[in-house]
C-alpha cells in the first residue's frame, strides 16, 4: 500500500508539473495582456509602467521558473486583476463550486442506481427502454440551452425558482442549487444509469446469483441482498470518471446561472488574462481532481475483494 | 513526500472547512428584513454590477462595475451638476490664477471619513501626489491628468494645482472617477494596488454609504452614512448585486429584484416596454461611436474617401435596427449632453449611395472592369476591417461591412476577443479600419484623442495630424472662460465634421430601467444620478 | 480466450455481406433506423438545401428584423434580418463538418494510441496509456478554454481542441480490444507464419477493431457537436458572422424575452441530431458488438 502511494504521488507530480508547463506558456502566449493593460484609453506609458510593475518584462521561461518556485512554497502569486492572493480568490470561489458537485453527485448517484435498478430488473421492457431513452436525451441535449429553457419556464413563466445567485437561507439556497444540480446532472446521471444498469446484468448472470436462485431464494433477495452489493462496486469507480467531466459541467452551469465558483472564475480569468489567476484555478482544479481520483481508488480498493492489488 | 501528501490533504480540508464555514455565514445573512419608516424613508435599492468591485477609483483594474461603486462609496473634489457642468463637492469652490496655471481649491471643513478621521487637504496631496502622478504605478486615468505638475497643501482647508500647461477642463476632470483617497490608510502602504485590505475588503470611505457586507461573486450591500457632508441619505442601503448576464438582471428587474440600471443591449426592449412596475428614462451621455481608418495608408489620407464612406453608410437604419432608435446622428466629436458646447449646424453626411460613388469616381476610384470592386490604377479598394466581440459591435460591422460593399468597396470583417483587439489595434496600430467609442470627462476637451501629439502610441487612433485642428485644440485648453471656450469648440467641430479624422457615426443615448418604487433620482444619466444617492428614495 | 475467438470469427462475415444486410439488420432496431434517416435527412438538407433556397445567409435587411415566420423567410429573420432558414443551413454545414474532422482527429489519435500501446506492450503501453490516464485525470476543459483563448477560434482550432480534450476514451476502447484481438489465435498463427509486427497489426487486428471504431465515431460526433456548442456558449467557439448553431444559438439568448423561437431552432437542430448520433451509435454497437448485446 505504501509504494503504491509513493508511485501514484510521484506521477501526481509530474502530471501536475506538466499541466503548469502547458497552461502557463499557452496563456502568456494569447494575444492581449492583463486586462488593466487593454483599456482603450491607456496609453502606452500607462501600458509600460503596468507591464513593469506586474513583472511581464522577463521572458516566459524565466517568469515560469519563478512562479513555479513561488508555488511549490505554496504562494501562487497576487491576481493580476484585483491584487488579491490567488489562494484567497480561489478559496472564496472553491466552495460554491464543492456545494454544486457535491449535491450533484448525490443526486445523480442516488437518482441513477435506482433507474439503473429498475433498468436491469426490467430489461427490454417499457421501463427499461424509457429510462434509456430518457438517458440518451439527457447527454445529447446542450446543457446551457436546457438551463436557459428551464430558466424560461421556471424563473420567468411561473417564477418558482431564481434564475441566478446562491440564494439566501436554507429555502433560498435549496431553490437556488435545484436548476443547477439538474442541468450539471445531466452529463453524469446517464452515465450512472447506463453503468449500474450493465454492472447489475452483469452479477446477475454470475454463478453465484445463479446458486441462490437455485436454492430456491425469492428473486427479490437474490437482487437485493447478493447482486446489488456487488453490482455496485465498480459504481464507485465512475465517480472518478465523472469528476473532470463534472468540473468541465461547470463551467457553462456557473456561466448560465451567475454562481460564482471556480468554473465562471476560469473564463474571466482567461478573458482577462489574469496569468498568475489561471494558474491557480488550474493547479487547485488539477490537485482536487487527481486527488478524488486517488479517494475513489482507495475506496474501490477497500470495498471491492476482487482487487487486490491496484496500481 | 509523505509531508507533501500531507500537504495536500491539508488543502483539501481547508476547502471543505472553507466550504462549511461559507454555509453557516450565508445562513445568518438570511434574516435581513427591513423594517418601512414612511414613505420616502429607509429601504434599499439594488444596482446590478457585472463583476467584483475594486473599493480604489485609482486602481488599474478599477473598470465601469467599480465606477458605479467608487460613486457612492467615495466622493471627489468636484461632482457633474443637474446641467453637467461640475459643481463643488468636497471642494466648496476654486479659483484660478492669471495664467491658468495654478488652481486653488477651498476644502469643506468637518468633513470625516468613515471611520472618524478627518477629511484634510492631505488627503488630497496623497490622491494626486502618492498616486497618480507616480508613473510607475500606472494608475487608471492617470494620463487625464498629464498636465498636472503637483498639488500643494497651503492649509488643512486649501490646496492649489500647479499646472504644466493650461488646462480649462480641470474641474470636470475632478468629477469624472477621480474620488479621494484615505492618506492615513494608506500610510506605510509599500504598494497601493495590492493593498488588499482596502481594495477588496475595508475600503474607508467618505461618501453617503459605507462598507457593510460583501461577498465576492454575488453582492456587496452598502449601509447609510448618517454623517454624509451632502446630508442624511434617505436610503438605508445599497445592494450592489453581481449579475454579469443581462437576462438575469432583467427578469430580477420584472420582478422587482433590482430598482435601476443601464439597459446597454437594447434586444428585450420590446419585453420591458410592457412591464408595469419599471419606467425606461432616457439621458444624453458623454459618448460618440466612430470608425476610425488608418491614416497612414495612402487609400484613406483622401478626405473625399472617407466622407464617401460616410454617405454610404446608412445611419438612420443603424440606429433604428440595433439601437432601437436610441442615439442620434454625429457629426463631430463633442456629445450633445454639453449643451453649451454643442453645435447643431454642422455639415451632415445623409445616406446616399450615389453620392458616395460621385465622391469617390472624384477621388480616382471607379469599378472599371466590373467585378463590383472600386479600383484606381489596377488596384482594388481591398481592406480588412477589424471588430471586437463586445456588446453590439458585431452587429454593427456586419451592417456597415453591407454597406461599404454595396458602393463597391472590398471589406472582409475580422472579429476578435477585445484583449485581442486591444494588442493588435490599439497596441500594435496594426490594422486598416476599425469601429468602436469613446466615452469621455462631460467638457470638450478632446485633445487626448485628435492632437498629432497623441498619434501612434497615445489615444489619436486614427494617427490623424493637423497643424489646425492642434492649435485650435491647444487654444481651447488655456482659454477657462465658457464663452470664448464655446466659439474655439464651435470651429474644432466644424473643422471635425469638414475633414472627418474620425468618421462620426452616432451618439448613443443612455436607456436605464428604473423601478417605480424608486423616487427622487435625478432627471440625469445613471452614472451622474449615483452622485445624489442620498437624495434618492424608496416607497414600499 | 476461444469464446473470444468463436465471436471474432462470427463477427467477420457481417463486414463482407455488404450494405444491404446491414441496413437490413440496422431496420430491425427501430429508433437507430429512424435516426439513420434523419440524419441522412439532416445531411442532405443542409449540405444541398442552398441549391433549393437561394437566399443567401449573409445578407442583412435592418429594417425587417427579428421577422416572423412568412413565405419570403419561412423561419423568419435574426436581429440584422438575415433568413434564419439560411442560417441554419449554412450554420449547420459548419457545426456538423467541425462535428465529422473532431471526430476524425480523436479516432486517428485515439485510435493509433490505443492499438499501438495495446500491441506493442511493455514499455511502450506503459508510457502511451498512462500518458491516457494522465489526460483523462486532469480538467482538461479548463485547459481548452485556455487554449482557445490563446491559439485562436478557427473552425481547424476548434476542431483540434475538442480532439484534444476527447481522444482518451476511444484510446482507452481500443487498447481494450486490441489486447484481446492480439492474444487470438489467428493473430498468433499470423504472428508465427512470420508476418512483421505492423502488418499483424493492420492487417488482423484494424479490422477486427474497425466495428469499435465506427460505434466510437458515430459517439464521437455526438459530443462533438455538443462540445462545439458549449464552447460558443462562452464565446470561445467559431467566431460570428460566420455561423454554427452554437454561435447561432449564443446569439439567440439576448432575445430570449422577445424572440424565444431564434434560440429554439438552432437549440432544437443541436439536441435532434446529437440524439440522433447518440442513437445511431447505440444501435450499431447491438447490431457490431454482440457482446454488449442486451442480454
Amino acid at each position: 500500500m505504501l509504494q503504491f502511494l509513493i508511485k501514484r504521488f510521484g506521477q501526481s507530480v509530474i502530471l501536475i508539473l506538466i499541466v503548469t508547463l502547458i497552461t502557463f506558456f499557452l496563456i502568456n502566449l494569447a494575444p492581449g495582456g492583463p486586462a488593466s493593460m487593454m483599456r482603450m484609453d491607456a496609453t502606452a506609458e500607462e501600458r509600460a509602467a503596468l507591464s513593469e510593475r506586474l513583472g511581464l518584462n522577463d521572458p516566459i521561461p524565466v517568469r515560469y521558473g519563478k512562479w513555479l518556485g513561488d508555488a511549490v512554497q505554496g504562494d501562487l502569486g497576487p491576481s493580476l486583476s484585483s491584487g488579491q492572493p490567488v489562494m484567497d480568490r480561489i478559496v472564496e470561489r472553491f466552495p460554491h463550486t464543492l456545494k454544486l458537485a457535491f449535491w450533484t453527485i448525490i443526486f445523480s448517484v442516488i437518482i441513477g442506481v435506482v433507474l439503473g435498478i429498475i433498468s436491469a430488473r426490467n430489461r427490454n421492457t417499457w421501463r427499461d427502454h424509457t429510462i434509456n431513452f430518457g438517458s440518451v436525451i439527457g447527454l445529447s441535449i446542450p446543457s446551457f440551452w436546457l438551463a436557459i429553457m428551464l430558466i424560461l419556464l421556471f424563473s420567468v413563466q411561473l417564477q418558482w425558482l431564481p434564475s441566478a445567485g446562491t440564494g439566501e437561507g436554507f429555502v433560498g439556497q435549496f431553490k437556488s442549487m435545484i436548476m443547477p444540480v439538474i442541468i450539471l446532472s445531466t452529463a453524469t446521471l446517464p452515465t450512472i444509469v447506463r453503468f449500474t444498469r450493465s454492472s447489475m446484468l452483469e452479477v446477475v448472470s454470475q454463478n453465484y446469483v445463479r446458486t441462490a436462485r437455485a436454492k430456491g431464494m425469492k428473486e427479490k433477495t437474490v437482487i437485493y441482498s447478493h447482486a446489488l452489493r456487488n453490482a455496485l462496486i465498480p459504481v464507485i469507480s465512475i465517480i472518478g470518471v465523472l469528476i473532470p467531466r463534472l468540473l468541465s459541467g461547470t463551467v457553462i452551469v456557473e456561466s448560465v446561472f451567475g454562481w460564482p465558483g471556480m468554473g465562471r472564475l476560469i473564463v474571466e480569468a482567461a478573458q482577462s488574462r489574469d496569468y498568475n489567476l489561471v494558474m491557480g484555478v488550474t493547479v487547485v482544479a488539477t490537485v482536487l481532481v487527481i486527488f478524488s481520483n486517488f479517494i475513489v481508488d482507495i475506496i474501490y480498493s477497500k470495498v471491492d475483494p476482487r482487487v487486490k492489488n491496484i496500481g | 513526500m509523505k509531508s507533501k501528501l500531507a500537504t495536500l490533504l491539508m488543502v483539501f480540508i481547508l476547502f471543505i472547512a472553507g466550504c462549511s464555514s461559507d454555509t453557516n455565514t450565508s445562513g445568518e445573512s438570511s434574516s435581513g428584513g427591513k423594517e418601512t419608516e414612511g414613505v420616502s424613508k429607509g429601504g434599499n435599492v439594488s444596482i446590478p454590477i457585472v463583476g467584483d468591485p475594486i473599493f480604489n477609483p485609482w486602481h488599474p483594474n478599477a473598470y465601469a462595475e467599480s465606477n458605479l461603486v467608487n460613486r457612492v462609496l467615495f466622493q471627489g473634489l468636484t461632482k457633474p451638476g443637474l446641467d453637467n457642468l461640475p459643481v463643488g463637492n468636497l471642494a466648496e469652490e476654486w479659483t484660478t490664477s492669471e495664467d491658468g496655471l495654478v488652481w486653488t481649491f477651498k476644502l469643506k471643513e468637518g468633513v470625516k471619513w468613515h471611520d472618524g478621521e478627518e477629511f484634510t487637504a492631505e488627503d488630497v496631496a496623497f490622491t494626486f501626489n502618492d498616486l497618480v502622478l507616480n508613473a510607475s504605478l500606472g494608475s487608471n486615468g492617470a494620463s487625464n491628468y498629464k498636465a498636472l505638475d503637483k498639488v500643494v497643501e497651503v492649509d488643512d482647508y486649501t490646496v492649489e494645482f500647479h499646472l504644466k500647461s493650461p488646462f480649462a477642463s480641470l474641474p470636470a476632470y475632478l468629477a469624472f472617477n477621480s474620488e479621494i483617497l484615505p492618506a492615513h490608510k494608506f500610510e506605510g502602504v509599500e504598494d497601493p494596488w495590492e493593498f488588499t485590505d482596502f481594495n477588496k475588503e475595508n475600503p474607508v470611505g467618505i461618501g453617503s454609504f459605507k462598507m457593510g457586507e460583501y461577498i465576492s461573486g454575488q453582492s456587496l450591500k452598502l449601509v447609510k452614512n448618517a454623517e454624509y457632508h451632502n446630508g442624511e441619505p434617505n436610503l438605508d442601503s445599497v445592494t450592489f448585486k453581481i449579475l454579469p448576464d443581462v437576462n438575469t438582471q432583467i427578469a430580477q428587474a420584472l420582478s422587482n429584484e433590482l430598482d435601476i440600471f443601464v439597459l446597454e443591449d437594447k434586444s428585450s426592449l420590446a419585453r420591458i416596454e410592457q412591464a408595469e412596475n419599471i419606467e425606461l428614462v432616457t439621458a444624453d451621455i458623454t459618448r460618440y461611436f466612430w470608425i476610425s481608418l488608418d491614416m497612414e495608408n495612402p487609400k484613406f489620407q483622401d478626405v473625399k474617401v472617407r466622407q464617401a464612406m460616410l454617405h454610404a453608410i446608412d445611419r438612420e437604419t443603424i440606429i433604428d435596427s440595433v439601437l432601437e432608435g436610441y442615439g442620434e446622428i454625429a457629426n463631430a466629436a463633442i456629445t450633445p449632453d454639453q449643451k453649451q458646447y454643442f453645435n447643431e449646424d454642422l455639415k451632415t453626411y445623409e445616406f446616399d449611395p450615389e453620392k458616395s460613388k460621385q465622391l469617390l469616381k472624384e477621388a480616382g476610384w471607379e469599378d472599371t472592369d466590373g467585378d463590383g470592386i472600386l479600383d484606381k490604377d489596377g488596384e482594388d479598394f481591398t481592406f480588412q476591417f477589424d471588430i471586437a466581440l463586445q456588446g453590439d459591435l458585431e452587429q454593427i460591422a456586419v451592417l456597415v461591412q453591407q454597406y461599404l460593399k454595396d458602393v463597391g468597396f472590398d471589406v472582409e470583417l475580422n472579429t476578435m476577443e477585445w484583449n485581442a483587439m486591444i494588442q493588435k489595434n490599439i497596441i500594435d496600430r496594426d490594422f486598416d479600419m476599425i469601429l468602436n467609442w469613446w466615452s469621455y470627462p462631460s467638457d470638450p476637451d478632446i485633445y487626448a484623442q485628435y492632437h498629432s501629439s497623441n498619434a501612434g502610441t497615445g489615444n489619436n487612433i486614427p494617427g490623424y495630424q493637423s497643424e489646425e485642428l492642434d492649435k485650435l485644440l491647444e487654444k481651447g485648453q488655456s482659454t477657462s472662460d465658457p464663452d470664448e471656450r464655446a466659439v474655439v469648440y464651435d470651429e474644432v467641430q466644424e473643422y471635425m465634421a469638414e475633414n472627418l479624422p474620425y468618421i462620426y457615426l452616432w451618439y448613443p443615448k443612455e436607456l436605464s430601467i428604473r423601478s417605480n418604487r424608486l423616487s427622487n433620482v435625478p432627471d440625469m444619466y445613471v452614472g451622474g444620478a449615483l452622485h445624489y444617492i442620498y437624495e434618492w428614495s424608496v416607497t414600499e | 480466450m476461444s469464446e473470444l475467438t468463436q465471436e471474432g470469427v462470427a463477427k467477420l462475415p457481417i463486414q463482407e455481406r455488404g450494405f444491404i444486410n446491414f441496413f437490413r439488420k440496422l431496420a430491425k432496431n427501430k429508433i437507430a433506423f429512424i435516426s439513420f434517416v434523419f440524419l441522412l435527412l439532416v445531411h442532405l438538407g443542409v449540405f444541398l438545401g442552398q441549391f433549393v433556397w437561394t437566399i443567401s445567409p449573409e445578407s442583412v435587411d435592418p429594417a425587417n428584423s427579428l421577422a416572423s415566420w412568412t413565405s419570403e423567410h419561412p423561419l423568419g429573420t435574426d436581429d440584422l434580418g438575415r433568413d434564419v432558414l439560411a442560417r441554419l443551413m449554412y450554420g449547420g454545414q459548419i457545426t456538423l463538418l467541425v462535428g465529422f474532422f473532431s471526430m476524425v482527429f480523436t479516432v486517428l489519435v485515439g485510435g493509433i494510441i490505443g492499438a499501438v500501446a495495446g500491441f506493442f506492450g511493455g514499455w511502450i503501453d506503459i508510457i502511451l496509456m498512462r500518458f491516457t490516464e494522465a489526460m483523462m485525470s486532469i480538467p482538461n476543459f479548463f485547459l481548452a478554454l485556455v487554449a482557445l483563448t490563446v491559439l485562436g477560434k478557427s473552425p481547424f482550432m476548434v476542431i483540434l481542441v475538442i480532439a484534444f480534450t476527447s481522444w482518451m476514451e476511444i484510446a482507452r476502447v481500443v487498447y481494450g480490444e486490441t489486447l484481446k484481438w492480439k492474444e487470438s489465435e489467428f493473430v498468433e498463427a499470423s504472428k508465427t507464419m512470420g508476418s512483421n509486427a505492423m502488418r499483424t497489426l493492420f492487417k488482423h487486428i484494424v479490422p477486427q477493431i474497425i466495428p469499435t471504431i465506427i460505434i466510437a465515431s458515430t459517439l464521437g460526433i455526438a459530443w462533438a457537436i455538443l462540445t462545439e456548442s458549449a464552447i460558443s456558449y462562452l464565446g470561445l467557439g467559431i467566431q460570428p458572422p460566420t455561423a454554427t448553431w452554437g454561435n447561432m444559438l449564443q446569439n439567440a439568448q439576448q432575445y430570449i424575452w422577445t424572440a424565444p423561437i431564434l434560440g429554439v431552432l438552432p437549440g432544437l437542430s443541436i439536441t435532434l441530431v446529437v440524439l440522433a448520433y447518440n442513437f445511431l451509435g447505440d444501435g450499431l454497437r447491438d447490431l457490431l458488438d454482440p457482446k454488449h448485446h442486451k442480454k
